[in-house]
């Protein structure tokens, strides 16, 4: 039914003689709440809609709408479309669409029948039989399942089915003070995830936060698991690659194009077209096929990223990296699936010797996206010795560079997804964990 | 399809509660990068959410076609009854006086009234007072929004209400040995006029960017830190707001569970949070119907009240005073906060200084994440200056700090008398409008994070 709302789009915009691209998604989604120990309730939403862009002399204007109302709508985007300043913008034409999983029929299902109950339960279950004295204080999981097209007046016109499923748990122990939190969290396109030992590792973990270790005075190692690390870098470090910082001069990578800026077994590309990535699509949501861009190849900065209308202004063609939040926000340009490869260690061999092992910070959104500097809280943390955890550590201030800190980073091998959603922006990565070893820690 | 014997038939059939909040939404979205109107956008939609309990589950079921309010209602209806039976733990929802009002916020300039022309012109113009030779990029962020609400729910409450709500963000960007960027957010409740005193705000973020572009890395270690108005209001709302959310006392989530009545900050401590000031966070209903009223979270150090929706009232056996609130009709109304405000106090500014050898001067601050089970907070400031021998000498940057809310609420030894807002969008997996504010604070020690 969305194919045909875009089509329908479609068509009003040649008969109005206006060039533009039409994005229509539909999806299903359903959420249960944890609080307390078991499920609070559960959130059913369907939701469906139109983003249409018109452009008109170089001019473009964005309207939104639900099925239905396409006409209005584009009539009001290219009224709006005379107030806007031009752009070069080249819409897609026709190109090969290679194939990339991003829909899993059991998701649907699972969501259909209403398994999430039984699942969100087995989580809760799996964390409380870990200590008597554990709460699953807070967490949820989600299903969604839904569809995506994108037509322009070029004659692209493509539409792929998506699922994905999220689960997260704190397990908490209650305290005089106050109280141990951990939490898990595991996230997927494919109905492959366990959620039992999601509230198995919550529960571990907050046990392993109980004895406390003073903040070590001597500088040591900084090892981050993916979920700490994914956030520092999608702050720090991932807005130098964006084409529009570079060419406004916010980005260190500005001019250095095949410059040296990584240790030499760093490579960060960003992938849509891996099978299963959290951000992997054919296609981006203007339309141009998806490839994989690699961004540091070996050490070597290789590319920045763009969408269409970045492209036109910095004078290249789009790498597939327009992105939007939903329907009702335009194309903009975003990171879609970014992975770091490398020489990758036994995670094991990260934690040798004395090491600080960060499982979250807070304050990543604090970083810096210019210079990429950073200054935050890891929390929870724990001092380790030779893969021991020897107690946690409270309120140990993180700082550094991030950029500055790809020279010297060893990967681990633990590679895990990652998805958040922050405005209209997504955090989708692959990340293992990741040592580091010229951060300043204090506190 | 009339909503009031939807819901009455829902009750009908065993429901402990239920209820329908249907919105439409009118929006303009404006972008002006460095004087080029970038995103214009104006639109449109309505939606409804509808909410059963029965027994001790509750379903949420919504929609954007109104013309399936009757099965969403339905499906909600099924869903609470199948949750029903699984839950251990019994819930239910205080009592509050059946509503049946209609408040129409005033707009004393209407932003329907003035077209996008207008209002990008008045972003260059503004754009035009931000340009100087030290700043190299402008980003200038306009939104109003105007929501139309009702709420009827099935204990006898019908509530209509429209909320105006303006902001405008400048962000500016000027480079030295790195790239520095300053931000501030002008804006409220109400019509375009809120916009218009933005122009009083340009020299606040040049100010701001002019002493980042100066400044060096601040020193590391516990510190006595004083914070500016702006910080105060945010450290107000993330360090101590947040815990004080029903939900999160109720469910075990807070570090001011089981506190009320107790010292949990200095005398010189008042905070309140009050959707009925003037502020980004009004509103005369909260998204269950009930009347707004003003929260005195803390009175002169002692917790005093929680924000609270019905069902967290309920569990606690306290009185609702407004606190659900929902980002738009997808979801569902979480206990939020609206005005944040640490009361002024009686001191002068330089009265706060200058006992200081060694301290730092906050100012603004550009995020900050707290964990209210823990009793943690993180911020940043946006700028900050070093405080030596009672005065304030050179510019910071990349400065944090952290520590225990309950410690560091204790250790407030000085309030001064000036008092000023913020505006903001408070973030707990949905986005709300919220102001905070406050005086200047001096915390006797905090931990601060720095390179050097
Ligand atoms: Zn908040």
């Amino acid at each position: 039914m969305i194919e045909e709302s875009v089509k329908s789009a479609l068509g009003h915009l040649a008969r109005l003689n206006l060039q533009g691209d039409v994005y229509g998604e539909r999806s299903q989604k359903v959420t249960f709440s944890i609080m307390n120990g078991e499920i609070a309730d559960s959130t059913e939403y369907e939701d469906m809609g139109l983003g249409i862009r018109v452009i008109k002399d170089g001019r473009i204007g964005f309207g939104y709408c639900v099925p239905g109302k396409e006409r209005e709508c584009i009539l009001r985007a290219a009224e709006l479309s005379r107030l806007s300043g031009t752009s070069g913008i080249i819409l897609p034409e026709e190109q090969g669409i290679c194939n990339v999983k991003t829909y899993d029929e059991k998701v649907r299902n699972a969501l259909e029948d209403g398994m999430g109950s039984e699942l969100c339960g087995n989580m809760i279950d799996a964390a409380v039989s870990t200590h008597k004295d554990i709460i699953p204080s807070h967490g949820g999981l989600f299903m969604g399942s839904g569809t995506r097209v994108i037509g322009n007046t070029n004659g692209i016109f493509l539409s792929q089915d998506f699922t994905a499923i999220a689960g997260g748990i704190a397990a908490s122990i209650p305290g005089e003070r106050t109280s141990l939190v951990a939490s898990e969290s595991k996230c997927s396109r494919r109905m492959d995830m366990d959620f039992e030992h999601l509230g198995t590792l919550a529960g571990d973990k907050v046990l392993s936060m109980k004895s406390k270790s003073e903040n070590p005075s001597d500088k040591l190692p900084v090892v981050m698991t993916p979920h700490a690390m994914g956030m520092l870098l999608w702050f720090g470090l991932i807005p130098s690659f964006n084409g529009e910082n570079v060419r406004k001069g916010k980005s260190v990578y500005q001019g250095r194009i095949d410059e040296k800026v990584a240790g030499e077994n760093i490579s960060i590309v960003d992938d849509p077209t891996r099978d299963w990535g959290m951000g992997s699509f054919p296609f981006d949501d203007e339309g141009v096929a998806a490839s994989p861009i690699p961004l540091i190849s070996q050490g070597y900065l290789r590319h920045y990223f763009y969408d269409l209308k970045e492209a036109a202004s910095s004078d290249t063609i789009s790498t597939g990296n327009g992105t939007r939040g939903s329907f009702k926000t335009p194309p903009q340009i975003g990171d879609r699936n970014i992975i770091i490869t490398g020489k990758n260690h036994p995670v094991q061999q990260l934690t040798e010797g004395k090491v600080i092992l960060v499982d979250g910070v807070m304050g990543a959104h604090t970083s810096s996206p210019a210079s990429g500097d950073f200054s935050v809280v890891a929390n929870p943390a724990w001092l380790v010795e030779d893969g021991v955890k020897l107690g946690r550590l409270d309120g140990l201030m993180l700082s550094g560079n991030l950029p500055g800190s790809l020279e010297t980073m060893v990967l681990g091998d633990d590679y895990e997804k990652l998805y958040d959603t922050i405005g209209s922006m997504s955090i989708r990565m692959e990340l293992p964990s990741i040592r580091l070893t010229d951060i300043t820690h204090s506190g | 399809m009339d909503e009031k014997k939807l819901t009455l038939d829902v009750m009908d059939r065993g429901a402990v509660y239920c209820d329908i909040r249907k919105e439409r939404w009118y929006s303009t979205v404006l972008n002006l990068k460095d004087g080029v109107p970038e995103t214009i956008i104006q639109g449109e939609e309505e939606g409804a959410m509808t909410r059963v309990l029965y027994g001790n589950g509750w379903g949420y079921v919504g929609t954007a076609d109104m013309s399936s309010l009757e099965s969403a209602m339905d499906r909600a209806f099924m869903m609470a009854k199948n949750s029903d039976p699984l839950r251990k733990q019994k819930t239910g929802l205080a009592h509050v006086d059946p509503q049946h009002s209609k408040v129409i916020m005033p707009m004393k300039e209407d932003f329907r009234d003035i077209s996008p022309e207008e209002k990008l012109d008045f972003l260059r113009d503004i754009e035009g007072h931000l340009k100087c030779d030290f700043v190299k990029s402008t980003d200038i962020r306009y939104r109003d929004t105007l929501v139309k609400k009702e709420i009827i729910t099935g204990d006898g409450t019908h509530v209509e209400m429209e909320i105006p709500r303006t902001v405008t963000y400048m962000i500016i960007t000027g480079k030295s040995d790195t790239v520095q960027m300053a931000v501030h957010g002008v804006g409220g409740t109400g019509g375009f006029e809120m916009s218009r005193s933005t122009y009083d705000h340009v020299d606040t973020v040049k100010d701001m960017l002019k002493n980042l572009l100066k400044a060096k890395s601040p020193p590391s270690g516990k510190l006595p830190v004083v914070m500016d108005p702006h910080l105060t209001g945010v450290f107000s709302h993330e360090a101590f707001g947040h815990a004080a959310e029903g939900d999160l006392v109720a469910s075990g989530n807070s570090c001011l569970k089981g506190k009320i009545g107790e010292k949990v900050a200095s005398d010189m401590v008042t905070i309140k949070d009050d959707p009925t000031m003037d502020g980004y966070g009004t509103f005369p209903f909260d998204d269950e119907g009930t009347k707004a009223k003003n929260r005195i979270l803390v009175k002169d150090g002692v917790l005093n009240d929680f924000i609270l929706d019905r069902e967290n009232a309920w569990k606690l056996g306290m009185e609702p005073n407004g606190g659900a609130r929902a980002e738009d009709f997808r979801v569902k109304p979480l206990v939020r906060m609206s005005n944040t405000i640490l009361e002024p106090g009686d001191m002068h500014f330089e009265e706060l200084i200058e006992g200081i050898d060694r301290g730092i001067y906050a100012k603004s601050t550009s995020g900050g994440q707290v964990s209210p089970a823990q009793g943690t907070f993180q911020f940043n400031a946006q700028v900050a200056f070093l405080i030596e021998n009672g005065e304030i000498t050179r510019p910071l940057r990349n400065v944090s700090f952290n520590g225990f809310t309950l410690e560091t609420l204790q250790k407030i030894v000085g309030v001064s008398k000036d008092f000023e807002t913020g505006v903001g969008h408070c973030g707990k997996g949905q986005s709300a409008p919220v102001t905070d504010g406050g005086a200047n604070v001096l915390i006797s020690q905090v931990t601060v994070g720095g390179r050097e």
